[in-house]
């Protein structure tokens, strides 16, 4: 019987229930896009702000110049608590060298460095560490370096000594020398724009510091510092400095690399850390509320046009009144029907709703996400109190109403 | 007016979600227009993004704390001339003046920065200051050359310049991850008194607002004022910060228009319900002798009325919704942006007329008999 009247209240108004329908799935749609990105905002913004550049720089802890670091001891960065934040590395070994390059000389520094270089280490799943990585705002003209001897040269030592892409240069440092093919010339407004680069193994046997290394740059993800984060890591105690190291600030991720590296000391690159903590926290919060904002507003409007199609009814349900049905029977029918609309509007709204999130993440950030797997029934039980709340006003005002005075219109 | 004041109730539902919905425009609007002032705000504090260096001079300026003061013939830019051109250039610029030097501590060289230290503070507030910031006749040292000289904050040290010889004392230590950790900091006035250099600078870092000219025609303009220099743009802040802000401008876009078009059908859906269920009204106009544009008139007029009254309630809630997340996130004011009326008004009229035109077409198409007799 019950199923009966609900199979005719659907097909012989179809124009209403497809509105409800409508309105519910949209409803829906937005809860599930919104849940799904705000939770990965967060995480895609700080990947997206880690093409500032490197926040964490490691050199030699001897604070006069002359002390280097270990390149063997590279690979265990990739190793350490933190290793899952931090998203890529470059090593350095600079010297001051002379370039020549037809009759021009210039003094310079000459910086032995990877590209990309595919780094492979034991336990570990293998990655690409390198410049190209870490420095997205590099603009390079030409092509980065390939084999052993070709070189990206700055603009402005590019310009002093007149070489161009595909030119060949000369360094010589300490009594050594060798040849360099320019395949590119990088621009960067910085310091970058006065040096060669070239790749490391070149530049240690040209410098004769095999297996060393003079800086890393190191970037990762951290947290926003807080007032805890800012305390002095020496003056806590175990409790809190167990609470420090396992918070992703920058310093507590500082100190986990330099912990592997040996001789080495870390510190965070404020210029870039700080600003990052900052924005990071404000884009968050901002997410947060207008998630809030969009879940009210979708549900308003949904339970405003259940409200509004419950009240058409009023007339429908003074008849079933008179001819004797109780309220408990009336209550199901109308609440049966608001369950199977919401049920079939939860499953499609998610689903759009999951596209949503796809395609915002994919044109925004160039990147897929992955919804989480609560957020199905999330949708759909969201939606059924969403359903039950725009029904139950109507609904009980519809109860009191005396059968006979609605019938005769 | 008679009919919407009968059903109170309905009425009150529709004026209600109409409003919702402009409102939601309006905040939505006013957060995404503010959010791209606001965060590029927020990247300011990465840093300049341009630099002024002499013509001649080697730049040797960066971040990550790699710099190997290379000396090369010393080359300056006149105070003077910088004031103008910047006047001049009629772009929103901020800068800080930078002069580089060495000057002599007992035998040994250490190198020195005049800056001025208003500008350090708004400029580059990612400096960790330890102790104070300095007053005339102070100086605030590098973490780095403060351990590397065994100084400390209150020590006082005598300084030789080409000009004149400096008693500063050291107000506080400062710490950056970068060059400056290796520098000492003082007054860029006292420093050109020592060194004789009075009104020269060495380099001049400028932070302009994105507006709505590129950095590089910015920079081009400043290089065409003063073609004694060099202006260039630092990339690493300047393409990330732009890129950063486009994101964030296209993330808010795609927000507001999935959320502004579902709730929209939402409404136009709550609107179409309560035409349908005229049907039995528009019968009796027809039977009365109404024409299909009388009608079409009335209901079109309700709400045309509704629309109106939502928009505005919708603008003013919205507007307050708005400043309320500026508030709290950027603790800024939003800005009251008057033109959003249009807007909400725009998005509640637009949702009413087609809540109510979708449906009535196909109730127009009812014979008046039979839906008056309610078949």
């Amino acid at each position: 019987m019950l199923i009966r009247i609900l199979k005719n209240s659907f097909l012989k108004r179809p124009k209403a229930v497809l509105l409800v329908f409508l309105s519910i799935t949209m409803g829906a749609a937005v809860a599930t896009a919104f849940l799904g990105i705000a939770g990965e905002v967060s995480h895609k913004m700080a990947l997206e702000l880690r093409s500032y550049g490197a926040n964490i720089l490691v050199e030699p802890a001897a604070v006069e110049g002359g002390g280097f670091l270990r390149e063997a001891d590279l690979p265990k960065i990739k190793t350490v608590f933190w290793k899952y934040n931090i998203t890529g590395f470059t090593p350095y070994l600079f010297d001051v060298a002379e370039f020549s390059a037809g009759a021009k000389k210039e003094r310079g520094v000459v910086a032995g460095t990877w590209f990309s270089k595919l780094l492979e280490v034991p336990d570990e799943e293998s990655s690409v560490q390198g410049i190209r990585g870490i420095a997205p705002w590099w603009d390079v003209q030409g092509d980065w370096p390939k084999g052993p001897d070709e070189a990206i040269a700055g603009a402005s030592l590019a310009k002093r000594l007149g070489v161009s892409v595909g030119q060949e240069l000369q360094v010589s440092a300490k009594g050594r020398t060798q040849r360099f093919r320019i395949c590119g010339i990088v621009t960067t407004g910085g310091y970058e724009e006065e040096q060669l680069f070239a790749p490391l193994v070149t530049v240690q046997e040209l410098l004769q510091k095999q297996g060393k290394i003079s800086r890393v740059q190191v970037s990762a993800l951290t947290v926003p510092m807080d007032d805890f984060g800012r305390k002095d890591p020496a003056k806590m105690s175990k409790d809190e400095y167990e609470k420090w190291y396992c918070t992703a600030y920058v310093t507590s991720v500082a100190k986990n690399v330099e912990e592997v590296m040996a001789g080495s000391r870390a510190k965070p690159v404020w210029q870039i850390a700080s600003a990052e903590g900052a924005l990071l926290q404000k884009l968050n919060s901002v997410m947060l509320l207008l998630t809030i904002l969009a879940l009210l507003a979708s549900a308003t409007a949904v339970s405003t046009s259940l409200m509004a199609s419950m009240a058409e009814r009023s007339p429908e349900i003074a008849l079933m009144k008179s001819i004797g049905a109780d309220r408990f029977q009336i209550v199901t029918i109308f609440i049966g029907e608001a369950l199977i609309i919401s049920l079939a509007g939860g499953i499609v709204g998610y689903l759009v709703g999951d596209q949503l999130a796809e395609l915002i993440s994919r044109s925004v950030f160039n990147s897929t996400i992955a919804s989480p797997l609560w957020l199905f029934p999330t949708a759909i039980l969201s939606a059924f109190a969403v359903a039950l709340a725009g029904s139950v006003a109507p609904l009980r005002r519809a109860l009191l109403i005396e059968p006979v005075r609605v019938l005769k219109g | 007016m008679r009919a919407l004041g009968h059903r109170a109730g309905r009425t009150l539902l529709l004026l209600a979600v109409l409003a919702m919905a402009s409102s939601l425009a309006t905040a939505l609007g006013i957060v995404s227009v503010s959010m791209g002032k606001r965060v590029a705000e927020e990247v300011r504090k990465y840093g300049a993004n341009l630099v002024m260096v002499p013509e001649s001079s080697r730049l040797d300026v960066g971040s990550g704390g790699l710099n190997f003061g290379i000396v090369s013939e010393p080359a300056y830019l006149q105070q003077s001339r910088v004031e103008e051109a910047l006047a001049k250039s009629g772009v929103k610029i901020d800068r800080s003046v930078h002069l580089r030097g060495a000057l002599q501590l007992k035998d040994a060289d250490v190198m020195v920065e005049g800056v001025n230290f208003a500008e350090v503070r708004r400029l580059f507030p990612w400096w960790q200051v330890n102790g104070a910031w300095p007053a005339a006749g102070e100086a605030v040292i590098g973490n780095d050359l403060a351990a590397q000289l065994k100084l400390k904050v209150g020590d006082t040290l005598e300084l030789a310049g080409a000009a004149q010889t400096l008693r500063l004392k050291i107000s506080g230590t400062v710490a950056t991850g970068g060059e400056e950790d290796g520098l000492l900091f003082l007054e860029v006035s006292e420093l050109q008194r020592a060194l004789g250099l009075e009104g020269q600078l060495s380099l001049v870092r400028l932070m302009v607002t994105a507006g709505g000219e590129s950095l590089k025609r910015s920079a081009e303009r400043l290089q065409s004022l003063y073609p004694a220099a060099k202006v260039k743009e630092v990339r690493q802040i300047a393409r990330t910060s732009e890129g950063l802000l486009a994101k964030v401008k296209l993330l808010m876009l795609l927000v507001t228009a999935v959320v502004l078009v579902s709730a929209g059908s939402s409404v136009a859906g709550t609107m179409s319900t309560t035409v349908l269920e005229r049907g039995k009204e528009i019968g009796l106009m027809k039977a009365m002798g109404g024409t299909r544009w009388e009608v079409m008139l009335i209901f079109c007029g309700e709400a045309a009325l509704l629309g109106v009254l939502g928009g505005l309630a919708g603008y003013l809630f919205g507007s307050l919704t708005a400043q309320f997340i500026t508030r709290t996130v950027f603790s800024a004011s939003a800005e009251i942006i008057p033109w959003f009326v249009f807007v909400s008004l725009g998005v509640s009229l637009f949702l009413a007329l087609l809540g109510s035109l979708g449906p009535m077409t196909s109730v127009f198409k009812l014979d008046p008999v039979k839906s008056l007799r309610g078949e």
